[in-house]
């Protein structure tokens, strides 16, 4: 600021007072030039921090189930869900490897009642196109 | 129903929802704890469906990524027909009951 300081002889009037607006305008520029700096230097910050935060989310989200429910119950829930895109990254993250077309995986597994086991393969050799509704009770 | 791992124990990640719910269960230590929640959650919700038990290793959820829930349309030759997103946000019935239409007709 002190650079723009200099004296105008008193009778240039005019010439003083249009230097004075010249003065006043560059002051200005150069105090908006470093509050946009800081702005800048401030979302930038931010914006590294939030990218680091989803990189980290999403390695979370690609750990095994209880792994990744542990540091969940530690996270603030407005943080992940609503700071972070929590979904789409949760979308990509747990999107598998199985595509529509390939072959599905067979399983062998007791019927709750434990009254069989039920294998997909024999289901399926039957004809019997199969329903999976994977889940839990909580 | 392919009944597999928790997704909101009480001992790690309890849910409110849960708790109004009153869906209080700890993480099952065996097949047998398993058994004994998922018999608690076909008896309450009515599930009248074929449940079976995913083993304790997990392999039929990894296999398939179902956790925490999802949904899969097998066709009749053994290949995978429809593949939901994952769940909660990607679990859309009517998405598998439009593929099963197609499927079927």
């Amino acid at each position: 600021m002190r650079a723009y300081r200099f004296r105008v002889p008193v009778q240039e009037n005019s010439l003083r007072k249009r230097l004075n607006i010249r003065m006043a305008f560059a002051h200005r520029t150069f105090a908006n030039r470093r509050f946009f700096k800081r702005a800048f230097r401030v979302v930038g910050v931010i914006a590294v921090v939030w990218v680091l935060a989803c990189g980290v989310l999403y390695d979370i989200m690609r750990r095994p189930p209880e792994a990744f429910a542990r540091v969940m119950a530690r996270i603030p829930g407005p943080f992940a869900f609503l700071v972070l895109p929590f979904e789409t990254l949760w979308m990509r993250a747990r999107a598998g490897h199985l595509q529509v077309g390939d072959p599905a995986p067979d399983f062998s597994l007791i019927k709750l009642d434990k009254s069989a086991t039920v294998q997909l393969s024999a289901l399926t050799a039957q004809g019997r196109p199969a329903v999976l509704i994977f889940g839990s009770y909580t | 129903m392919v009944y597999i791992t928790e997704a909101h124990p009480s001992d790690v990640w309890q849910m409110q929802s849960n708790i109004k719910d009153e869906v209080v269960f700890a993480s099952p230590k065996d097949d047998e704890e398993r058994a004994l929640v998922a018999g608690a959650c076909v008896r309450k919700l009515g599930i009248q469906i074929p449940a079976v038990l995913d083993e304790f290793g997990n392999s039929t959820e990894q296999a398939y990524t179902g956790w925490p829930d999802r949904l899969y349309l097998i066709d009749a030759t053994g290949h995978v027909a429809y593949k939901s997103k994952p769940g909660p946000f990607g679990f859309k019935s009517e998405e598998l009951g439009a593929a099963l239409a197609r499927l079927v007709n």
